[in-house]
């Protein structure tokens, strides 16, 4: 067997067709010996070529696809197929050729024991070397065997009429699918809008479904909308108390509320007005916080080199604009307030805001 | 040296932690001696193999017996000169190169230096390609340029930049990258020269199919497992480069983006938030995505080449290395506390004063050129009123702008055969577009060079409205 996975196609072939020959030859032999068959049987010892074919065909475990119901064969098993049945053929005129009895019991050979008959039916046309094409739609199972080159070129002429592809009859519509009927009116009552309402959402199990996950996403969505509302903040309060106004020597920049208030509160001068005023420690740039450089007497920040004179009006780096102001204010109690809800920008004018400021004197 | 301490590698020298900047140059050594050794060893075995395969493999005993010798020179003698810690004998960069390198590339001057010397580096080996890709020069420049590294590793403020956890991808991408363009270039070279003489590209002699599986998905596999391993490596040996706890009022000095977007990072230097965050960036792959429909050039394709496609490949090159990487590497190296530039041997002084008024170009107009205020609309006045003052304080820029963008281009076509043939074959508006995306690419050298030269801050300013340009 081993040798055999080494043949070609065309070795293949050429076998198949040389054991349907001496299965034609062999069968004419045993049934009726006409004089055209009996000669290349004398000449071909079926009798040798026998045994072989039918220990190959007892052996074989190739046909089994057949059997398994219509799982399509692989090629190899095809053509193990056509030798399995060239085999049968030789075989079995062999034996007994008009029985209906299977060559090989088992049945996986099924396909094999069908040649028979079919051969029987058309014994005289049986002869003459094979279509290579009816060997392989044979071996596949779709058409009755291998046939003559003379059958093939008259199956060309005249086709068997394929079976039409029947299109299996459509399925009744559900109900649910029929076109409901067009609401002519609005003539519906509240009454049955209200029931085709509750059908639609309740009245199958994918309406159930989609009116669940459509409230559960609901009930989700309200949960995070809730988160937007904490009950409690641990942010400080916008508005806190800095201590009295003489606190702020002038010229100095108070860093202190910088880490929990984020707000730089400078005596300083601003277009020759001295003032109190709360600077945002936030760059206008990108947002980072600058650092205020006591030496060279400006904020600067690290993150892209903007720079802020003391009264925040920048000058160097890419940042746009001067920082922004805190609202300031004198509390009633005396105490500089702060009020981090307003801001004030320098750029429309707003610095001009008393808000924005409490006047001091240098 | 605040901020920069806890960035150490804390695997060479715990000591460094606590010392808070420079300590004593011997008990530096003493730390990172055994890294350097290592170094120059690696150096040594990495020449020696070298060597023993240009004996052995390609056959050549003189080329073999030069980088034994450097082998020998990195492995016998300037190992042990690192081993043995002590300032003296450690190999050094010369004070010479120091103390220049420190005055050219710091501060503005050094901003100007770094970049138009990257240029002309660039430039200098694509014009000489032909002689820079041999294997041998590539080779000695290579081991050039490790061998300036390790030298330059003794001195602590280089160490502090290069060993810190963020960068040292950095300092690989340099040789990586080398390495690949490297590799390409010297497979376009050799193309070039066959294509000049009537052969086909080297990819077309070697046409195979290869199948996707098993010999790419193999692949695959084999480099992923190797990558696994080399990252399981990497994350042992070397620390996460963690900081102090996040707090909305301290900002690190500096403070540096991830390494891949420093670029953006030093673009944000010289434009508005808007324009360098989110326009320039979109128009990056906006103009990465046009380039299909731009390109009519069909040669090149599947196989390395530069003169096939100078024009192309010049672009890339120059968006690539010089805008993109070239400005990594400065944001890595040479950006220091306050987003100043620093040399690379300088320390990093926090209080470093640079000289900076940045100037707008209406400011410039209207101030320097006209002598007189900006045009201010009158207080309380309607919004198209001062919409009119806006624009005629910003006409300059916008003319500017103008004329940078619609008259450049036909004047390239007329003036320029190159751009010419562009516009008989793509027609006006690709045309158009194609000019003003390599504008707006040249926008960004064209600003950094206005900004190092007069401090201009923005050619259309128009705070009132987040309109800077």
């Amino acid at each position: 067997m081993a040798e055999k996975k080494k043949l070609s196609t065309a070795e293949i072939l050429a076998m198949a067709r040389g054991k349907a020959a001496e299965a034609s030859a062999a069968k004419p032999a045993g049934e009726s010996p006409s004089p055209e068959s009996a000669a290349p049987a004398s000449e071909l010892p079926a009798a040798s070529a026998e045994p072989d074919s039918a220990a190959a065909v007892e052996k074989k475990p190739a046909p089994k696809p057949a059997a398994k119901g219509g799982a399509r064969p692989s090629v190899a098993e095809m053509m193990a197929m056509a030798r399995a049945q060239g085999g049968a053929k030789s075989a079995a005129p062999a034996e007994k050729p008009p029985t209906e009895k299977k060559p090989v019991e088992k049945p996986a050979a099924k396909p094999a024991a069908v040649k028979p008959a079919a051969e029987k039916s058309a014994p005289a046309k049986s002869g003459g070397p094979k279509d290579t094409a009816s060997i392989l739609a044979a071996a596949r199972g779709a058409k009755p065997g291998p046939m003559t080159k003379a059958e093939a070129a008259a199956a060309a002429t005249s086709p068997p009429a394929k079976p039409k592809a029947v299109a299996p009859p459509m399925p009744t519509k559900p109900d649910y699918a029929k076109p409901s009927p067009k609401p002519v009116a609005k003539a519906v009552s509240a009454d049955e809008s209200r029931r085709g309402f509750l059908h639609v959402m309740l009245g199958s199990f994918l309406g159930i479904g989609m009116t669940s996950l459509a409230s559960v996403s609901a009930l989700w969505t309200l949960g995070f909308a809730r988160f937007m509302f904490p009950n409690i903040l641990t942010e400080p309060p916008s508005r806190f108390k800095a201590g009295p106004k003489e606190g702020f020597s002038p010229g100095t920049v108070e860093e202190k509320f910088k880490a929990q208030y984020g707000v730089w509160v400078v005596n300083g001068d601003y277009n020759g007005q001295q003032q109190i005023y709360a600077l945002k420690t936030v760059c206008t740039h990108l947002g980072c916080t600058p650092n205020w450089l006591e030496a060279e007497q400006k904020f600067k920040c690290p993150c892209h080199g903007s720079g802020f004179y003391k009264d925040g009006i920048n000058f160097e780096g890419p940042a746009p604009r001067p920082l922004e102001r805190y609202a300031i204010r004198i509390a009633d109690d005396g105490q500089v307030e702060i009020d981090r809800s307003r801001t004030f920008q320098e750029e429309l004018g707003q610095w001009a805001d008393p808000a924005s400021f409490i006047p001091a004197t240098a | 040296m605040a901020g920069q301490t806890s960035d150490f590698p804390a695997m060479h020298f715990p000591a460094l932690l606590a010392a808070g900047g420079l300590i004593d140059q011997a008990t530096f050594l003493s730390g990172v001696k055994g890294f350097l050794t290592i170094y120059y060893l690696g150096l040594a075995i990495t020449n020696a193999v070298a060597a023993f395969l240009l004996w052995h493999h390609w056959h050549r005993p003189k080329a073999a017996l030069v980088w034994t010798i450097v082998a020998t020179v990195f492995g016998g003698i300037l190992a042990p000169m690192a081993g043995s810690g002590d300032p003296y004998w450690t190999p050094r960069m010369p004070e010479a190169i120091v103390s220049f390198l420190n005055s050219w590339l710091s501060g503005q001057v050094g901003a100007i230096v770094y970049t138009i010397g990257s240029v002309v580096f660039l430039s200098v080996l694509y014009l000489g390609r032909d002689f820079f890709v041999r294997p041998m020069v590539a080779w000695t420049g290579l081991n050039l340029a490790l061998l300036a590294m390790g030298l330059s590793m003794v001195n602590q403020n280089f160490w502090q930049v290069v060993s810190k956890g963020d960068n040292i991808p950095i300092v690989g991408l340099m040789f990586l990258l080398g390495f690949f363009t490297w590799l390409a270039t010297y497979r376009a070279v050799i193309n070039d020269k066959r294509i000049a003489e009537g052969l086909p590209p080297l990819e077309k002699l070697d046409d195979e199919k290869v199948l996707v599986w098993p010999d790419l998905v193999y692949t695959e596999l084999v480099c992923m497992l190797a990558l696994t391993a080399f990252l399981l490596v990497w994350g042992i040996l070397i620390q996460a480069p963690l900081e102090q706890p996040a707090s909305s009022v301290k900002t690190p000095n500096p403070s540096k983006a991830p390494w891949y977007f420093l670029g953006l990072q030093e673009m944000l230097v010289y434009f508005d938030p808007w324009m360098a965050g989110v326009v320039a960036p979109s128009l990056i792959i906006v103009g990465l995505m046009a380039i299909p429909y731009l390109d009519f050039n069909k040669k090149g394709m599947g196989y390395y080449t530069i003169n096939e496609r100078k024009f192309a490949y010049l672009n890339f090159q120059f968006g690539f290395l010089v805008l993109w990487v070239t400005l990594i590497v400065m944001g890595t190296v040479l950006r220091g506390p306050n987003w100043n530039f620093f040399g690379p041997f300088e320390p990093w002084d926090s209080h470093k004063v640079e000289a900076l008024k940045n100037v707008d170009l209406s400011e410039y107009f209207w101030i320097g050129l006209l002598n007189r205020g900006l045009p201010k609309a009158p207080t309380g006045s309607g919004f198209f009123v001062e919409l009119g003052y806006i624009l005629l304080r910003e006409s300059p820029g916008f003319i500017l702008m103008g004329i940078y963008l619609f008259v450049v281009p036909p004047a390239l076509a007329i003036g320029t055969t190159l751009f010419r043939n562009m516009y008989l074959k793509m027609g006006f508006l690709r045309y158009m577009l194609m000019t003003n995306l390599l504008l707006m690419m040249a926008i960004l050298p064209i600003k950094m060079a206005l900004r190092w030269s007069f401090n201009l801050k923005y050619i259309i300013h128009i705070d009132e409205w987040f309109l800077n340009f």
